[in-house]
């Protein structure tokens, strides 16, 4: 009796979430599909019915356009670029920490500063820091900027890091520092976290044995903490492929420098440009992109199933 | 894993077995106080050896934060220098004033970006966001959760997996259709008039464009779930004995015991909305502007150049208030973030 | 198991449904006006609204005549408002179309318009003009004495019969390029905007140092490269020129060279051709001699300050503009302000070398037209066209206008001098407001030099892909192949 009861109070309960979700997650994901396989869909043109015929268009005109590349090609680098040194940094940083007593928790929660910070903001920093001022050929620039300054206080020569005449590499350097400044914290925290819980026996033996400390970071802390590892790896890279907001942070969304515009655009970047008129390949991108996690993720999973001690 | 373990005994005994001869030869009272003074004089290296790795480590996160709050109290003059001056010579304060107040001369801004910053609408629209969407969101998660913990009902693991299942999607995947359905052709939430006279009308339907797509958190409804799930069903069937309804028990004993999960979902929300940035420039636009929407959109500029001193002085303002809620509830926040690894 | 994946199912069903519903309740497109057999209904109210860019000045200006207008037409409403800028009115126009809630008259870009062409929003304006359908129809207006009051019998209007359509006449005081431009939609057969003010431009120049130095103001693009390096061996640190927007620029070059931009017929886009690449690299060079800067190169600001400021002594930009291009903070101008035309591939005078008397100037016309929405309700359209046509051939309001901003009136020199405000503008010595009038001036001393490049949709992109190229390889000479590429894939694929 009371079963029959719950039966609709249960969805009662769950009707808020349910229709929400149905609009803005369910209905998504099926129209999405719709629209991708939509040749040249567009809303405004479904508005004014006209018609759209089923293909692969939106899919070839997406992959077949050089800027989209430019974008696949960032994301990419981009992400298999400092997920690895923000997992190393991290991974060293928290078994620094967790070798320590005095200061412990100083350093933990300076640490973890950058996690509480709005990114775009603190990205308009890192402009600031490498950005120099009034640059004109011909001329000094009125002003280096700070890391140029620390750069010639130690006897190097200033770079334009970000400005209008600066170079590929220079701009991806100040990326990277930017984003595994930003990535850190998460993965220190979790790692701490994971070193925390380890038996403390593992070491105890492995110290009796006179083991180095580098031998034990190795064979005992790495494999005991690999499942904290996989787990970080793995988000770091969802994380890395949805790239966006670092990019308009530093640069605004020129996605560049002022007069090379779009030259660090992402795969989300090229999303939302084209979300307002274009919505057929948008969908064709994001299909893309989700095609990308999905592999992603699989392959992260079958490699930790391998090397991954539970 | 203790497999792994033997196997670096068996490795580090060899070598200890080759190494051993010269030991031998050594060996003798002397020798071990010796040993034991090396290992004293090791270990202090190998703290002295982390403090160092933490200290460089610690300035080179720190001095962002340290640039941004020095070069809000700089004057443009000083931040322009060739070589800008790691601590300033002169301090001002002006430039928090320009957030606010312009200074103007002839009809023409000299000094400031009050007008087209608006930082106090920024803020207050924020906080609105925020709160009410996190106090909805906190209403539907916890009825959500609550089914999925406690109601028995057809469907429940397959529905539960489903909902599961969506958190695999990247959000930009919905961002497409959720922006022509917030959009003229569906809900007509959306509008990109500019500041200057944006009706009441539009605002409210901007903000529900904010607001209502991000109700649901399935992770959220997840976590709680979980929560839900640990306490006993002894004080449910308790409850009912003693004609408790449910709703009352949801709320006298559940949403107590659940108390810092639920904590920790409000701060992450309210986070969310303050750095939220992709959703309120792509449909709000001028009607309901968001605070890092409006940060990084006004141009900073005196005469013909940025001007950074003023900027990093709104960043300062922007920042600030995230890292005095983290001092306040630092456990809960990392908490919820090292289970979530999503940030906001 | 079965039936729990039913009522999933079912779940997920009626989500949806709530979704397509929610989805599904676009605006419907209006039709092609149609005159009603009783013509405009003078006796109903009628509300109409008009989207525009002015600032408040300019708005009072609209505000002040609107009554005027009234006097003539009282059961018009005009509601006006500014939605923000350029991009603003379009997004916000082409939002409001989804549920009808769009504006009756707007100011419009040529590119804007294309767009509202695309959504079937635009209302042609061909059967009103001379020649077309309405010719021969009028309309009732309320007749005026000799001082502008409204004639009345008894508590009832004295109307008279008016023409409703554009007279000859009205159609021959516009200036003729501006009124072209009103019918360079896609065929081109078509005419969908009127003109409401103008704009081109043209060089300020810092005139006491001109004197001072003995300089003369460049008329071709090789007499301003000899001015850059004179300006150089004066004051190194000086920048010769700024030229606000990058676009302009290389438009007004394709059209001076006649080497092909953009085009609404046949290949949309003609701009990468070896003409334009060897001006863009011309300019580069000069750039990198540090002989100007624009707006781009600027960190995204107007360059007028630098001019203002002294750093640079000529700067190329819009008469809209002109405002800015003195500095008025002190009791004097810190230095006397010279307006010129543009430079040109030939010269304009008779006794600069190169002269040719066969050479076309070329000049860019800007400045918003504007454009009437179709809607379902035909008194609606008839009362947008009366507005539209009222204020684009009053003299009062162009010359009111015009002395306000500096922009031009749409209407030839001849008619617009018999009008005193416009009269007295032009005449005025007051520092700032002779400037604007001799911004004016100058501007319509051009008005057969004028061009306006073909709007289609997608004519958008290829004006911010083109400003976008020129600030890319003025810094970096050596991308100019791949900067046009990149330039004309970006436009091909957003059209």
């Amino acid at each position: 009796m009371n079963k029959k009861k719950n039966q609709w109070k249960a969805w009662l309960y769950l009707l808020p979430a349910l229709v929400v979700l149905g609009v803005f997650t369910v209905w998504p994901i099926i129209n999405t599909l719709r629209m991708g396989f939509l040749e040249g869909y567009n809303s405004a043109g479904e508005r004014l019915g006209q018609p759209f015929s089923f293909g692969f268009a939106n899919f070839t005109s997406v992959i077949g356009y050089s800027e989209f590349t430019t974008c696949l090609g960032n994301t990419l680098l981009l992400t298999v670029v400092t997920v690895p040194i923000s997992t190393m940094l991290a991974l060293l940083i928290a078994v620094a920490l967790n070798s320590i007593k005095p200061l412990k928790k100083f350093f933990q929660t300076i640490f973890f500063l950058p996690y509480v910070t709005n990114s775009i903001a603190i990205g308009m920093v890192f402009m600031a820091m490498f950005s120099m001022i009034g640059v004109m050929p011909g001329r000094e620039p009125m002003s280096i900027g700070i890391i140029n300054t620390i750069i010639e206080a130690f006897g190097g020569t200033r770079i334009d890091w970000v400005n209008q005449t600066s170079g590929w590499g220079a701009n991806f350097f100040v990326l990277v520092v930017f984003i595994v400044w930003n990535a850190l914290p998460f993965k220190i925290l979790v790692l701490l976290g994971g070193l925390q819980n380890v038996d403390k026996q593992y070491y105890d033996a492995a110290k009796v044995d006179g083991a180095s400390r580098w031998r034990i970071f190795w064979r005992v802390t790495v494999p005991l903490l690999s499942p904290m590892i996989a787990y970080v790896v793995i988000t770091g890279f969802i994380g890395g492929f949805k790239e966006y907001n670092s990019i308009i942070g530093i640069f605004g969304d020129t996605m560049g420098p002022n007069t090379q515009q779009g030259k660090w655009n992402t795969m989300v970047g090229y999303i939302i440009q084209n979300v307002s008129g274009f919505q057929g390949r948008a969908s064709a991108a994001a299909i893309i992109l989700f095609a990308i996690i999905f592999a992603v993720t699989l392959i992260n999973l079958y490699v930790s199933k391998k090397k991954v001690h539970y | 894993m203790s497999d792994e373990i033997k196997k670096l005994n068996e490795n580090d005994a060899s070598s200890e077995a080759e190494k051993k001869p010269e030991g031998e030869v050594l060996g003798g009272k002397d020798e071990i106080a010796a040993t034991a003074k090396r290992q004293t004089v090791k270990k202090v290296l190998v703290q002295i050896g982390l403090y160092t790795f933490l200290t460089v480590m610690a300035v080179v996160v720190l001095f962002p934060f340290y640039w941004m709050l020095i070069s809000s109290v700089k004057t443009q003059a000083e931040y322009n220098a060739y070589n800008p001056s790691l601590w300033p010579r002169q301090f001002i304060w002006q430039n928090y004033k320009g957030l606010f107040v312009d200074v103007h001369e002839n009809g023409i801004v000299i000094e400031g970006v009050a007008d087209q910053l608006n930082l106090g609408t920024l803020f207050l629209n924020t906080v609105l966001v925020g709160v009410v969407s996190t106090i909805l969101s906190l209403i539907v998660t916890v009825l959500s959760a609550y089914a999925f913990a406690r109601l028995e009902f057809k469907g429940k693991n397959v529905l539960f997996a489903l909902m599961l299942a969506t958190m695999m999607i990247p959000g930009e995947l919905f961002t497409i259709t959720n922006y022509v359905t917030v959009g003229s052709s569906g809900l007509g939430w959306v509008s990109h008039s500019a500041a200057e006279q944006v009706t009441t009308g539009e605002s409210f339907r901007a903000f529900l464009a904010l607001v209502v797509p991000f109700l649901v958190s399935v992770f959220y409804i997840y976590l709680l779930r979980q929560n839900f799930m640990q306490i006993p069903n002894e004080l449910y069937l308790a409850a009912k004995v003693d004609g408790t309804s449910d709703l009352k028990y949801l709320w006298k004993v559940m949403i107590p015991l659940s108390a810092p999960t639920l904590i920790s979902i409000t701060i992450l929300k309210m986070m969310g909305a303050w750095n939220s940035y992709v959703w309120p420039n792509l449909v709000a636009g001028e009607a309901f502007k968001l605070v890092t929407v409006g940060l990084r959109g006004a141009a900073f500029k005196t005469n013909e150049l940025i001007n950074y001193p003023l900027q990093m002085a709104a960043v300062v303002l922007v920042t600030l208030p995230l890292l005095i809620v983290f001092i306040f509830f630092r456990k809960y926040i990392m908490r919820g973030v090292s289970r979530s690894g999503i940030k906001g | 198991m079965k039936k729990k994946i039913g009522a999933v199912l079912l779940a997920g069903a009626l989500t949806c449904t709530v979704g397509f519903s929610l989805a599904g309740c676009g605006g419907e497109v209006q039709q092609e006006f149609e005159m009603p057999d009783s013509g405009f209904d003078v006796t109903q109210p009628v509300e109409i609204t008009f989207y525009h860019t002015m600032g408040a000045k300019l708005k009072g200006i609209l505000d002040k005549m609107i009554p005027e207008f009234n006097k003539l037409y009282p059961n018009i409403t005009v509601t006006n408002r500014s939605p923000g800028g350029w991009d603003e009115i379009k997004t916000q126009i082409v939002t409001e179309l989804g549920d009808n809630s769009n504006p009756d008259v707007a100011y419009c870009y040529p590119d804007h318009v294309a767009e509202y062409i695309q959504w079937q929003a635009a209302q042609t304006l061909d059967d009103f003009l001379p020649g077309g359908r309405y010719e021969n129809y009028t309309v009732k207006q309320v007749k005026l004495d000799e001082k502008g009051n409204q004639v009345k019998d008894g508590d009832n209007y004295v109307y008279e019969e008016v023409p409703l359509g554009l007279t000859q006449e009205q159609k021959d005081s516009f200036i003729d390029a501006f009124y072209n431009e009103g019918n360079k939609f896609e065929d081109g057969s078509k005419t969908y905007t009127l003109p409401w003010s103008k704009s081109t431009e043209v060089i300020f120049y810092n005139a006491d140092f001109l004197e001072q130095h003995s300089l003369e103001v460049p008329e071709t693009w090789d007499e301003l490269e000899d001015f850059c390096e004179a300006v150089k061996k004066i004051n190194d640190s000086l920048i010769p020129f700024t030229y606000d927007s990058e676009a302009n620029w290389f438009i007004t070059m394709c059209e001076q060279y006649g080497s092909g931009y953009t085009s609404s017929t046949g290949e949309k886009f003609l701009f990468d051709n070896e003409t334009n690449r060897a001006f863009v690299q011309r300019f580069a060079e000069w750039r990198q001699k540090g002989y100007f800067t624009t707006q781009i190169l600027n960190s995204n600001a107007y360059t007028s300050e630098l001019f203002t400021s002294e750093k640079s002594i000529m700067c190329i930009g819009s008469t809209g503009g002109t405002g800015y291009q003195m500095d008025t903070s002190g009791e004097t101008a810190p230095f006397k302000v010279g307006i010129a035309p543009i430079p040109q591939l030939k010269p304009y005078s008779s006794d600069h070398e190169g002269y040719d008397e066969n050479y076309h100037a070329k000049v860019i016309s800007q400045g918003p037209s504007v454009c009437i929405f179709r809607n379902n309700d035909p008194q609606k359209v008839l009362a947008s066209w009366l507005f539209v046509k009222y204020f684009t051939t009053n003299v009062e309001f162009q010359a009111r206008f015009s002395a306000e901003s500096g922009y031009m009136p749409v209407l030839k020199p001849e008619v617009m001098r018999t009008n005193a405000i416009y009269d007295e503008f032009l005449n005025d010595t007051e520092a700032s407001s002779a400037l604007k009038a001799l911004a004016v001036d100058v501007g319509m001393q051009h008005s057969t030099d004028y061009f306006v490049s073909p709007a289609f949709f997608g004519s958008s992109t290829a004006r911010e892909q083109v400003g976008q190229l020129m600030a890319a390889v003025f810094e970096r000479p050596d991308t100019l192949d791949a900067e046009f590429r990149k330039a004309m894939e970006k436009c091909e694929y957003y059209s």
